[in-house]
């Protein structure tokens, strides 16, 4: 993958993000070892990974806030290290702490930070009301922000990475403590910013929301990413298939029968959503759907049991401790 | 960045700081009680030392002095988190990753602090004008006063805001701010005290005594005298002039010396600050190590005191010595400088090297 570019003003600038071979190291504890990615104008990439797996330490880097051991990291073509001013101009970063002037209300600390990007004091105020209308903060725009909820703080803290309309967004984190409707709105702007020509990189733990927004997936795991080949390899493993029937004494029948289950499928459990399949690829489980209802077992949901970016991230991670076993093998189940 | 680009940053880091930790009913309450006391203590004083009659001299000295106690007291409370505070808040990073500067943030939050403590000098601004309006203050004392010591509380606030970005914790930061206020003022006087007494040195005296003579009642003179032998003898002297630098660290020393003095007649300071100074500088004098007393000479002759001519009164003490007050004043700019300066290297971005035990947002 390689970084787009767009005709700039002052000539052809590779625009995002681009970081190679970055490591770091804090006294003799390795943050991270061998990043790289690119993150293209126009797209929202998930930077996925295990708690201490130096997501953070990552966006700090990118962030201008925290310098490489080695390796390079091109923000639309500017080095953090030694242009930091020329990357704040145009990065709009939203930390993982939720840190607010408390004595200052939202409206205020939005025009105090446009105030840093060095906008006169009307482009800030003008600025401020905008971004507190798109992050739906007009009811507790003029309270002071220490009595804002967390999830009214998160949305405070994405309104103030917007401030200076930057064109990459770096997001740590975004949707925690943000209730179903929020994300759903998050989700939306992000798409929209990213239409808009923006490099977006997100970092959550909510898997399955990063599946719907994230257009590809950085995979982070102790201090390394995973390479192309991993992650085309962990995605293409065999995986969980979730089949409900409205009759599940059929289907548990149909399942048992000789000749309906082939050899690539393996039967995993059942729990109160459904039985739980394990399918080598897409092919066979469509060869398996096909035979059930050939069957005559009334299937009415037949789906992976996890999003892709789960499925990957689980399959990457599998030798540590299983974090997310929401499979439940069942002996008595299985041949 | 242009110098008015710079300027715009400081004074909207200025502002944001005051807003952040001075605004609310708190605050004015600290200042009513602290103006209250000053009052207090200006009224005692009134009756103390009779100022109706003696002029406010003793009362305005007074009042400066408890101006800085009470500025140092409340100084590093208010300037010795403001970064580490800051870090610990979450919004120091979210500051740095905007086009604002760390020489910005850095000494935005010092000016802040500083006008802070101002205000402490602000409100005692009406007694210090009652101070003057009972008289015999000089113009020169007044000005000068006021000045340095809105200098010794800047050095407070700079010392406060650069270990609050050396030090990781808020509390540390602090405890140190006020340890070494207490330093300065305090371990100052007792760090001379026992440097001067332990280092000490022989001083010899050399003594002639009238053996016998024979006593005129007439005339009151004494004749046929006949003397002793040169009698020695040693004794140690402390050695303060090895030390006086120490003193002049003193904030307080700094304040009263940097007044210019004013002597009466005789040469002697007619002010509190004055005879601080005085006090002061003679400390910069070596102890004479060698004293010779004739009791023959002055039997013969009759009591003279020899050292009356050549002793020099406490004006001429005063002014041929180092003006302390600028010797300890370079040192406190010095280390308000330094502690910034270390404080900004610290809290440049992006950051090299992290404390153990930080985290940078």
């Amino acid at each position: 993958m390689s970084a787009t570019t767009i005709f700039g003003s002052d000539g052809i600038v590779p625009s995002g993000i681009a970081v190679t071979g970055v490591s770091r190291a804090f006294g003799s504890v390795f943050a991270l070892l061998d990043a790289t990615l690119t993150v293209p104008a126009g797209s929202v990439t998930a930077l996925i990974g295990p708690n201490g797996s130096g997501k953070t330490t990552l966006l700090l880097m990118l962030a201008t806030l925290l310098t490489p051991d080695a390796g390079s990291i091109r923000i639309n073509g500017h080095d953090p290290v030694t242009e930091p001013e020329r990357v704040r101009a145009l990065m709009g970063w939203m930390p993982d702490t939720l840190g607010s002037w408390p004595s200052l209300s939202a409206r205020a600390a939005l025009q105090t930070t446009g105030r840093m990007y060095r906008m006169t004091r009307e482009q800030a105020a003008a600025r401020a009301d905008a971004l507190i209308l798109l992050t739906d903060l007009t009811d507790f725009a003029d309270r002071p922000s220490r009595v804002l909820s967390r999830g009214q703080k998160q949305r405070l803290s994405l309104a103030r990475a917007l401030v200076h309309s930057p064109s990459v967004l770096l997001l740590d984190e975004p949707a925690s403590g943000l209730d179903p409707a929020a994300r759903a709105a998050l989700r939306q702007l992000l798409r929209r910013l990213a239409s808009e020509g923006a490099a977006i990189l997100v970092s959550s733990h909510v898997l399955a929301e990063l599946d719907e927004m994230a257009d590809a997936a950085v995979y982070l795991s102790d201090g390394r990413t995973a390479s192309p080949e991993q992650v085309a390899a962990a995605g293409a493993s065999a995986r969980a298939w979730r089949i409900r029937s409205l009759d599940d004494a059929a289907l548990a029948g149909a399942l048992a029968a000789p000749g309906v289950v082939g050899a690539l499928v393996q039967v995993l459990g059942v729990d109160q959503l459904g039985t739980l399949v394990q399918v080598e690829n897409e092919a066979s489980a469509a060869a398996l759907l096909h035979n059930l209802v050939l069957s005559g077992v009334p299937v009415c949901d037949f789906g992976p049991a996890v999003g892709n970016l789960e499925h990957t991230f689980l399959d990457l991670t599998r030798e540590r401790p299983a974090r997310h076993s929401s499979i439940v093998v069942n002996p008595e189940v299985t041949p | 960045m242009t110098k008015r680009v710079f300027l715009t940053g400081l004074w909207l880091i200025v502002t944001l700081e005051l807003r952040q930790r001075v605004r609310g009913v708190s605050w004015y309450v600290l200042l009513g009680i602290f103006m209250l006391l000053v009052g207090i203590v200006t009224f005692l004083l009134w009756l103390a030392t009779s100022a109706w009659l003696s002029g406010g001299g003793g009362v305005f000295g007074a009042i400066i002095f408890f101006v800085l106690l009470l500025g140092t007291l409340v100084s590093p409370a208010l300037s010795g988190n403001a970064i580490n505070g800051d870090r610990d808040a979450g919004t120091l990073a979210t500051t740095q990753v905007t086009l604002i500067g760390t020489g910005q943030l850095v000494l935005g939050k010092f000016l802040a602090a500083w006008i802070t403590a101002l205000a402490f000098l602000a409100a005692a601004l009406p007694f210090l004008i009652f101070a003057v309006v009972l008289g015999e203050v000089s113009l020169g004392t007044i000005s000068v006063s006021v000045l340095v010591l809105a200098a010794e509380l800047g050095v407070i606030a700079a010392v406060g805001v650069g270990l609050s970005g050396i030090l990781t914790r808020p509390l540390f930061s602090i405890v140190l701010t006020y340890l070494l206020v207490a330093a300065l003022s305090l371990g100052t006087l007792i760090a001379f005290a026992l440097l001067g007494t332990a280092t000490q040195q022989d001083a010899t005296s050399v003594n002639y005594q009238v053996v016998s003579s024979t006593y005129d009642e007439q005339t009151g003179k004494q004749s046929d005298i006949i003397c002793s032998t040169a009698q020695t003898s040693t004794y140690p002297v402390p050695r303060f002039d090895y030390y006086w630098w120490i003193l002049a660290a003193n904030p307080y020393v700094v304040v009263a010396d940097a007044s210019p003095g004013s002597f009466d007649e005789n040469g002697s300071p007619t002010d509190l600050f004055g005879q601080i100074a005085v006090g002061v500088r003679g400390a910069q004098t070596p102890p004479a190590l060698y004293s010779e007393y004739n009791g023959c000479d002055e039997a013969a002759n009759g009591y003279f005191d020899e050292g009356a001519s050549t002793r020099p009164t406490a004006q001429e003490t005063y002014d041929g010595a180092v003006p302390s007050w600028f010797i300890g004043l370079t040192m406190h700019l010095l280390l308000g400088a330094g502690a910034l300066t270390w404080a900004w290297r610290r809290t440049r971005t992006p950051a090299t090297h992290l404390p153990t035990g930080s985290r940078i947002a």
